[in-house]
């Protein structure tokens, strides 16, 4: 079959006069072109996975945390039990691509104010440490109880996303995937913990804070393995309402 | 065409090209980053700087799409070589589209680190030896400097300067550019499945880029590989009968080693010439006789039927051919003349009205093309 129609006769972008046939068609062209970049923009933009709820939440205003600083595998800050709410251990992150490794440095089992923001996915959440405040010695004076020491919980086979846990809590959205490794990548090495965001609850959470086998931070070579969906073996331990998994094992 | 050149030579046609180029953008980018959000939460809820780098990395893709599509569309359908005369806007403006991209993708997932933004987009991922997580980015880089360079080099000034064949083999490699930004898509944004418009997108365009290529290419290997009958003396081949021409159209022979040669007939004069331009290798016998000129179909370059010379001040050239009748049957050496050489037109015996016009057929067969209207103006 041939797609050869009649000659419409002969034109050239330069002639003054458009042949009608090459003008009529010429047109219906653009209107078409048109209409279906617009149908194409909105079915694209769409279509992608919802991102998720996230968000960023001022739940301290200008005031701060006060709790137990731990550094071990990351920053956390241990805050306890009060006002019928249990005691958790919360992680902690700069406001950008950036850990507070620097600022919890000498604070290790020290008691500490924190404020700043978190930022917030379900069961998943992060202070972003900042503000008046930021991470300080704390100034009250009070005298904490020690928390609580890591409750085992065997070892595990998990399935799911090893990502940062700040953009995995909605400081990106969205904030996993491959499209955003490079990001998750910039934010671990940074010092933001990352998390192993899973495909299925375990024991009731959604995500756990990664950890070297030894209880360190997670070693570079797993940055190779950020983003996409995997299974990794490990020791899990419970700190308050946070758990930590200690990789042993990515599976290939 | 080769001397005085501006920056961009714009005329009313090549405005509205652009301008229907430029509403289209428009019309995606406000649909995808204004009207999408207000149909789809989830839509509503991604970050406003990953809406925005989906957005044009999406568009960049789909006009590079286009671009690729105009060139075997023009050789199947004529009505689409008014696209071809301006694609190189299409492509200047798919550049820009792809660096708007980058610049939101530099401004967001690189950036707020203490790593600079440039350094971190090397840096950041190095999985170079694994499928899933490779450095996608890298891919979108490399298509982007090519898309640059052929962009920083559309304009003829660049044909005239490098030479017709290493510029059309430096535009070529558009074709690697495109198949990188498949790969940049597929190992990035399509990875995990989770946007199944993008990969449907991604699948169809180049399934039907592939398509086309695949049958015009094949369309061209059969139009070369069938030569014209030899004549009755060697050197000469048989190109059709002479009441096949139209007036001011021609017929396209091919010699035996795949030469195509273009017969216009004008004021019952016939000329026998090369086919392929000078210009851009386009099919000149499927152009026509404007204002005495063998004019090109595709941008329009013209050649002196005497002597197969541009006019003056240009000076492109390409080669005519001997050529003579025996009985009706219009013959043609297959040897040329040097190049510029003035060769008289022949003159058809007892001619004296135009020949009907003859529809066109498809490959091996000679080709013919129906008069468009006599008073095309040229306006150059």
């Amino acid at each position: 079959m041939s797609l050869k129609p009649a000659d419409p006769g002969f034109f050239v972008g330069y002639f003054k006069k458009v042949p009608p046939a090459v003008r009529t068609f010429s047109l219906a062209l653009a209107a078409a072109l048109v209409a279906a970049l617009g149908g194409a923009a909105l079915a694209l933009a769409v279509s992608p996975e919802h991102p998720g709820s996230g968000a960023y939440v001022n739940d301290l205003g200008d005031g701060s945390l006060t709790g137990i600083l731990e550094t071990s595998p990351y920053p956390l800050l241990r805050v306890p039990a009060a006002d019928g709410r249990p005691a958790r251990a919360v992680m902690l992150a700069g406001p950008s691509k950036i850990g507070v490794g620097q600022a919890a440095a000498g604070l290790d089992g020290a008691t500490v104010d924190a404020g700043g923001v978190f930022v917030r996915r379900g069961d998943l959440d992060m202070l972003l440490v900042g503000g008046p405040v930021g991470l300080r010695a704390s100034t009250a004076g009070m005298s904490l109880p020690a928390p609580a020491g890591p409750e085992p919980l065997g070892r595990w086979r998990i399935t799911g996303e090893i990502c940062d846990g700040k953009c995995a809590a909605g400081a990106m959205k969205p904030g996993t995937g491959l499209a955003h490794k490079a990001c998750a990548n910039l934010c671990i090495t940074g010092g933001v913990p990352p998390v192993f965001v899973t495909t299925a609850p375990v024991e009731g959470a959604g995500f756990l804070l990664l950890a070297d086998a030894d209880g360190g931070p997670l070693p570079a070579r797993h940055l190779h393995r950020t983003g996409e969906r995997i299974a990794v073996e490990g020791v899990v331990e419970r700190r308050d309402d946070l758990l930590i998994l200690k990789v042993e094992v990515v599976l290939p | 065409m080769s001397v005085a050149l501006k920056p961009v030579g714009w005329n009313r046609n090549k405005l509205v090209y652009d301008a229907v180029l430029i509403i289209g953008a428009a019309v995606y980018i406000l649909a995808f980053l204004n009207l999408a959000p207000m149909l789809s939460e989830g839509a509503a809820k991604v970050d406003a700087p990953i809406q925005r780098m989906r957005a044009f990395g999406s568009l960049a893709f789909l006009m590079l799409t286009l671009v690729l599509a105009i060139g075997p569309l023009a050789r199947l359908d004529t009505r689409f070589l008014p696209l071809l005369y301006n694609r190189r806007h299409f492509g200047v403006i798919t550049a820009l589209v792809a660096t708007t991209h980058a610049v939101a993708v530099l401004d967001w997932y690189y950036a707020f680190s203490p790593t600079p933004q440039l350094l971190a987009l090397f840096t950041a991922n190095t999985s170079f030896d694994r499928i899933a997580g490779f450095p996608f980015e890298i891919l979108g880089v490399a298509a982007l400097l090519v898309l640059a360079v052929l962009a920083a080099t559309s304009h003829d000034f660049w044909l005239s300067f490098l030479t017709p064949p290493v510029w059309k083999a430096l535009h070529m490699s558009v074709y690697g550019a495109y198949g990188a930004v498949v790969l940049h898509v597929a190992l990035g944004p399509m990875a995990g499945g989770r946007d199944p418009v993008l990969s449907a997108l991604v699948a169809a365009s180049v399934a039907t880029l592939a398509t086309l290529h695949l049958v015009t290419g094949r369309r061209e290997r059969a139009a070369d590989a069938a030569a014209s009958p030899p004549a009755a003396e060697d050197g000469w081949i048989d190109v059709g009968d002479v009441s096949e021409i139209a007036e001011a159209r021609a017929i396209v022979g091919a010699a035996p080693g795949g030469e195509r040669i273009a017969v216009f007939r004008t004021k019952d004069r016939l000329v026998a010439i090369s086919n392929v331009c000078s210009h851009q290798n386009g099919p000149i016998g499927e152009g026509k006789v404007v204002r005495g000129f063998i004019t090109c179909p595709w941008h329009g370059y013209q050649y002196r039927p005497e002597d197969g010379c541009s006019p003056p001040p240009f000076r492109e050239r390409i080669h005519r051919y001997p050529l003579r009748l025996n009985g009706s049957r219009v013959e043609v050496a297959t040897t040329p003349v040097p190049l510029g050489t003035r060769l008289e037109s022949f003159r058809i015996p007892g001619a004296t009205a135009p020949a009907s016009p003859v529809p066109r057929t498809d490959p091996p067969g000679p080709r013919a093309a129906a008069p468009g209207p006599a008073d095309d103006k040229v306006a150059s």
